[in-house]
């Protein structure tokens, strides 16, 4: 009983930061006052039908709380998050599709940098103080330091003859259009190598140093010396012991990682016009398209959101201690 | 006449006060070279910060040779995507970055010191209340949240140094919490109290000399992290009007140095930047080690025991006749 | 031939910053079979290094040499590699706070059971009812092999490390301060358990510990360790009643006594450096009774009755005995 304790005090918590971040989002963009960016409707170029309905549907004649209850019954029964000043496209179908084409990227990004980071992590505190150690722990700071944004246009300098360096000739939205499904799928994964790469490189440096960090703690603790004693081969305590001890501070590290990830993305995306929530928040900027700003502003923070709740689920699970 | 043992001293009025937290930092650089190589890096850019607008040969605004000149005698470090001279950028660019980056770890650490002072002293309500709002922030995507800041708000000096340092409190606020909370409850403190010492005293006096060189160590991190953001921020257009070190990036960036293979044009300020976070997380690091000293012996490892070889000349009782040196 | 045979066990340690550490000088000692040795000293002596040695649980800035034999068969010589046969099968051993000897993440139950499926003495099922027997002998509910280590008190533990080192019928359990850092109560469980596992499986008991009470009350034979060696050794009754060693005598005077007057005397000074040679007995600096010749020459262990050795001049020069028991 004590353990979905656990998972509904964490859905609650999810479930509030959410309700922060729409709040925090609606109070910047209504309660200033004056200035084009309070009004939703003042998309310009809207037809004056298009602004009576936003209007109505989001109570702008309203005072300021019943605007807010508006908003929130758009946002949350109707997923409607206004309409993009750029194109008076709704912003959620917009985002939706960025956001396709974002996850792919950033997943296989960050799968890379977890491996690259648990091989060599490991390696650096297996072979504690040598070459591997001091080669794997100096690569580690120096690409961790470098600002995404530079290692993107490093890699656009040293590569852009070989491996294409700006966004996609298709769309994955536009999948069946043009092309055989396995021709546009080997165009999204030629271009997704340098974005995928650049991601992997900022991020990986910080996994390198935690997983080191907590092998060297778990490679000294009393247990693996029991296990050691009882004849146990060294793999064996490696894999069974070490290794799953580590993996704790391990998730915990990728959890709070997420933030890193995101701005990380960001920058990838601009930098190699990848066309996912990134680039549409670049753009959003750009032109100052305020709902588009918002809405990616809302997505990005659900979606980090829900992969904390993940990793507490999964910290949970590996974890018998948390009881609470 | 009889000894005592130490443990007896422990919790009487005996047990040694720790010294002022001046020293252990100063202890730190003199101990671990790391550290003296990040304060060297990250003081080489300050100082270039400071004397070197003066110094530049051009303008870090105007044109002074053609779009994209490789370095030359007359431009050491060639110009940029609109005929600017890189050198000169560099300099006063530094200047811009790197009071950003102060600045905003400065907010930070007052915001964040501050709350996690107030928490891990006041417990009770206070304390959840404030890490309530803490965890809500430390998911919330910060870059995010800051380019949503910036963009409605406008871009200028102190937005984007608020901004920053308004986003980087929550982890120097846990840290200090904690660390709060562990010296509140130390002997001295707890008989302080007892003997009536104001709440203002105790922190002035007990905790916050305590707290500082972690406080410290955190604080050189953040550094680094508002440098980056600072950077990031200016690649989106919503950073800081001027020039600095990210605006160079951007601007290289804009006028696509990469491809034109002006590497003068970004790798200048990418490497600055870069250097001057590894001088701050190694400074940062040493200082934290110091702190936490974690030496572990690993029960598990790539080499093994040894037995020794040589027949054993010795009988079981003499001292043996060892060599003084390592094997 | 006695069950387990300790011959002029040596340690080295190398030294972080050069240099090395003699950290047991040649040791020799022998349990027989349903017997208990206790190995006592200070902090520091060595008594703990010796103890993992006879399992080769050493570092590897760790150099040995000497001979170990169970049941005739040598198993030092071999290294690391071949060490790992005779582990738990042979000799098993219970560390020095078993609250951390427990991996976290896994029940006790299947840490139990791990050794017992890798060295083939039991699988399956009839392992886990092996294995929960084995938490009913030390006083355990059998249900309790599901659960995970925290959820043990201290006392718990303890006893369920003492189960899990029975896991594959050794002939010798090495004990590790066993008592240590737990209430008297309990303490006295755990001993009894000891004297009650050596009488019905015959199980050999080597008990390292610096509490003599301890020692006095469960053990049968002792070896009193100083500075890496042996100081005396024999029956427990001789060494209180007859000590052939200052320091063994020292040391039960040092020990204070529950009903009575008699004042806690502690032996002033301190352990000799084990990372030089010594010259003399390394007894010398704190010894009441010391003289000339002790600063010059190191004595040998030697026998002074039947199955009581000591390594003391004082034995040479008053071979009636000298040094009064303790009243």
């Amino acid at each position: 009983m004590r353990r979905t304790d656990y998972v509904i005090k964490r859905i609650f918590f999810a479930v509030m930061t959410v309700f922060v971040a729409i709040t925090i989002n609606f109070l910047l963009f209504r309660a200033l006052p004056g200035s084009a960016v309070t009004n939703f409707a003042r998309a310009p170029h809207a037809s004056p039908e298009l602004r009576a309905t936003l209007t109505h549907e989001f109570g702008l004649d309203q005072p300021l709380w019943k605007q807010y209850a508006l908003y929130l019954n758009q946002l949350v029964f109707h997923g409607n998050m206004g309409i993009s000043f750029a194109d008076n496209q709704p912003v959620t179908s917009e985002l939706a599709g960025k956001l396709k084409n974002t996850i792919g990227m950033v997943f296989v990004g960050t799968f890379l940098a977890i491996v690259i980071g648990v091989v060599t992590g490991f390696l650096a505190a297996w072979r504690r103080g040598g070459a591997v150690d001091h080669a794997s722990t100096s690569s580690a700071i120096v690409f961790y330091a470098l600002p995404t944004q530079f290692i993107g246009m490093m890699l656009i300098l040293l590569f852009a003859s070989v491996l294409p360096t700006a966004g996609m000739r298709n769309q994955v939205n536009a999948f069946f259009s043009g092309g055989s499904t396995w021709s546009n799928l080997k165009d999204i994964g030629l271009h997704m190598i340098l974005p995928a790469v650049t991601l992997a490189l900022t991020l990986f440096g910080e996994y390198t140093l935690v997983v080191r960090s907590a092998m060297l703690e778990t490679l000294g603790e009393d247990y693996v010396l029991t296990a050691r004693a009882k004849g146990l081969p060294q793999r064996r305590i490696v894999v069974s012991h070490a290794l799953r001890n580590a993996m704790l501070p391990i998730a915990t590290l990728v959890a709070l990682s997420l933030g890193f990830i995101v701005a990380g993305a960001i920058l990838v995306e601009i930098v190699f016009s990848w066309p996912g929530i990134g680039q549409a928040v670049y753009e959003a900027v750009a032109t100052r398209d305020y709902p588009m700003l918002q809405g990616a502003f809302l997505i990005l923070t659900l979606s980090v959101v829900f992969f904390n709740f993940i990793a507490d689920l999964l910290y949970f699970k590996l974890d018998p201690r948390i009881t609470e | 006449m009889k000894t005592v043992e130490p443990a007896v001293v422990e919790g009487t009025a005996l047990e040694a006060r720790p010294s002022r937290g001046g020293h252990p930092i100063v202890r730190v650089f003199r101990e671990r070279p790391s550290a003296v190589l990040g304060l060297s890096l990250v003081l080489f850019f300050v100082l270039v910060a400071i004397f070197g607008p003066a110094l530049a040969p051009y303008s870090w605004t105007q044109p002074s040779g053609a779009v994209f000149a490789p370095p030359s005698a007359q431009h050491l470090l060639g110009t940029d995507g609109s005929g600017v001279d890189v050198l000169s950028e560099m300099m006063y660019g530094g200047r811009t970055s790197l009071i950003v980056g102060f600045a905003a770890a400065l907010v930070a650490m007052i915001v964040g010191g501050g709350i996690g002072l107030l928490a891990g002293y006041s417990g009770g309500a206070t304390d959840v209340g404030l890490m309530r709002v803490t965890d809500y922030f430390l998911v919330i995507p910060d870059l995010v949240l800051m380019i949503v800041i910036a963009t409605v708000f406008g871009p200028s000096l102190s937005h984007v140094i608020l901004v920053i340092g308004l986003l980087l409190w929550t982890t120097t606020a846990r840290i200090v919490r904690a660390q709060v909370k562990s010296i509140r409850e130390r002997v001295y403190v707890r008989r302080a109290r007892s003997l009536g010492a104001s709440h203002r005293r105790i922190v002035f006096q007990h905790i916050l000399p305590q707290v500082a060189p972690l406080l410290i160590a955190t604080t050189v991190l953040t550094i680094a992290y508002a440098i980056f953001d600072e950077s990031a921020l200016a690649f989106l257009g919503v950073g800081v009007p001027g020039v600095s070190w990210g605006t160079m990036l951007e601007h290289a960036f804009e006028r696509t140095a990469m491809t034109e293979g002006a590497w003068w044009a970004f790798v200048p300020p990418g490497l600055a930047i870069g250097l001057v976070v590894i001088g701050c997380y190694l400074m940062g690091q040493a200082i934290e080690d110091a702190l936490n000293p974690r030496l572990r012996v690993a029960h598990l490892s790539i080499r093994t025991w040894r037995i020794r070889k040589a027949p054993a000349a010795t009988t079981h009782l003499d001292p043996e006749p060892d060599r003084e040196e390592a094997v | 031939m006695s069950l387990l045979e300790v011959r002029d066990l040596q340690v080295w340690f190398d030294l972080p910053h050069g240099g090395r550490l003699h950290a047991v000088q040649g040791m020799n000692f022998a349990v027989d079979v349903g017997e208990r040795l206790g190995l006592v000293g200070e902090s520091g002596c060595g008594k703990t290094t010796a103890l993992l040695a006879l399992m080769g649980l050493l570092p590897p800035s760790a150099e040995v040499d000497g001979t170990v034999l169970i049941d005739g068969t040598e198993i030092l010589r071999g290294g690391e590699d071949a060490m790992r046969a005779y582990r738990w099968t042979d000799v098993a051993m219970v560390f020095q706070g078993a609250m951390n000897a427990f991996n976290p993440v896994k029940t006790v139950g299947s840490q139990i059971v791990e050794p017992m499926e890798f060295h083939g003495t039991a699988t399956g099922a009839v392992a886990k009812r092996e294995a929960a027997d084995l938490l009913e002998l030390v006083g355990i509910p059998a249900a309790a092999a599901g659960r995970y280590p925290h959820e043990f008190s201290g006392g718990m533990r303890q006893r369920a490390a003492i189960a899990m080192a029975l896991a594959c019928g050794p002939k010798v359990l090495l004990a590790d301060e066993p008592t240590t850092a737990l209430d008297v109560m309990v303490q006295a469980q755990i001993l009894e358990l000891l004297v009650s596992l050596t009488r019905d499986l015959g199980l050999a008991v080597i008990l390292v510990t610096h509490d003599l009470p301890v020692v006095a009350q469960v053990c049968d034979r002792a070896v009193v360790m100083y500075a890496g060696r042996t100081a005396e050794s024999g029956p427990i009754d001789t060494l209180f009643h007859d000590p052939r060693h200052p320091y063994t005598r020292l040391l039960f005077e040092a020990t204070p006594d529950l009903i009575g007057d008699a004042e806690v005397v502690s032996i002033p000074g301190a352990p000799p450096r084990l990372d030089r040679p010594l010259v003399g007995c390394p007894f010398e600096p704190r010894c009441d009774r010391a003289f000339d010749r002790c600063k010059v020459d190191t004595p040998r262990l030697a026998v002074v009755a039947a199955r009581h050795e000591a390594a003391c001049h004082l034995n040479d020069v008053a071979p009636a005995g000298i040094g009064s028991g303790v009243g």
